[in-house]
């Protein structure tokens, strides 16, 4: 297959080759780098898959990963859901909650005394 | 430049046998490991990078240079970046992109070796790539012929 023939390119690839899958993304889309068993190939999304979020550059939007305590997000500083052990407030993944607020281990986020 | 041959062990199918030449840009020394192919627009030392068990041999198939990939870093530097991350050896397919040989020729004495393939012995490789077949590398350095002992020497 001629590498730039999208023949076998899948749906939001630009450009993409046999060995290597998408090289671009069709705009607005996410480049994503996929390993399935010893291949590791690139695919293009229209959203980030949970646990990443979304960044767009001139050349390419990427997807990065949530910081270590967290499990998703919407961007490296604003998590919306954090990992075991963590309380979410404000953005942020917390072990303890800040004084005057209290952990609600049914959805792990600090909030308020309720007297 | 100091030849390799690459022998290929894929599982429960025949292994086969290729040659390849070894960048300056590393020690020339024999490796082996797991095969594990990585895209091109990996290794940039980033969060994605991926943390894989250390002990593999990587394959990166380079695309052509007029692909405008716009790559994160030079092929020397993804080459110490893939040792560092566990690789034993970078194997670098340059059949679509010669000047790969040119980047990598400064010597920089990265501890794992680097070794350059094209051609029909990089078309078997990514055969089994391609197949996401499971495989064992052994890199070997490839001894020039010995001399034959000749009696006469004529001056």
């Amino acid at each position: 297959m001629h590498p730039n023939v999208s023949q076998g390119c899948q749906g939001g690839c630009a450009t993409c080759s046999d060995y290597n899958g998408c090289l671009s993304c069709k705009p607005r889309l996410f480049f994503v780098l996929e390993r399935i068993g010893m291949k590791q190939i690139g695919v293009c999304l229209s959203s980030c898959p949970s646990g990443y979020y979304g960044t767009r550059y001139p050349d390419i939007n990427k997807c990065t990963k949530c910081k270590a305590d967290c499990e998703t997000c919407f961007t490296r500083n604003f998590c919306t859901k954090c990992k075991s052990g963590f309380y979410l407030y404000s953005g942020k993944c917390l072990e303890n909650c800040p004084e005057g607020l209290e952990t609600n281990n049914h959805t792990m986020e600090c909030t308020s005394i309720v007297h | 430049a100091q030849k390799a041959i690459i022998r290929v062990i894929p599982l429960k199918v025949e292994p086969i046998t290729l040659e390849g030449v070894f960048a300056n840009v590393a020690e020339v020394t024999p490796a082996e490991g797991k095969l594990l192919q990585f895209h091109p627009l990996s290794l940039c030392n980033t969060s994605e990078d991926e943390h894989t068990e250390s002990g593999f041999i990587t394959i990166v198939k380079l695309e052509r240079p007029d692909r405008d990939l716009h790559p994160c870093l030079s092929l020397a530097n993804k080459a110490k970046l893939a040792g560092e991350r566990g690789a034993r050896a970078i194997l670098f397919d340059i059949t679509d992109d010669k000047t790969a040989a040119d980047q990598l020729r400064k010597p920089r004495g990265l501890s794992q070796p680097v070794v350059l393939i094209w051609g029909h012995d990089a078309e078997l490789l990514m055969g089994v790539v391609n197949k996401n077949r499971e495989a064992h590398v052994k890199i070997e350095v490839k001894e020039p012929p010995a001399w034959p002992d000749y009696d006469v020497w004529i001056l």
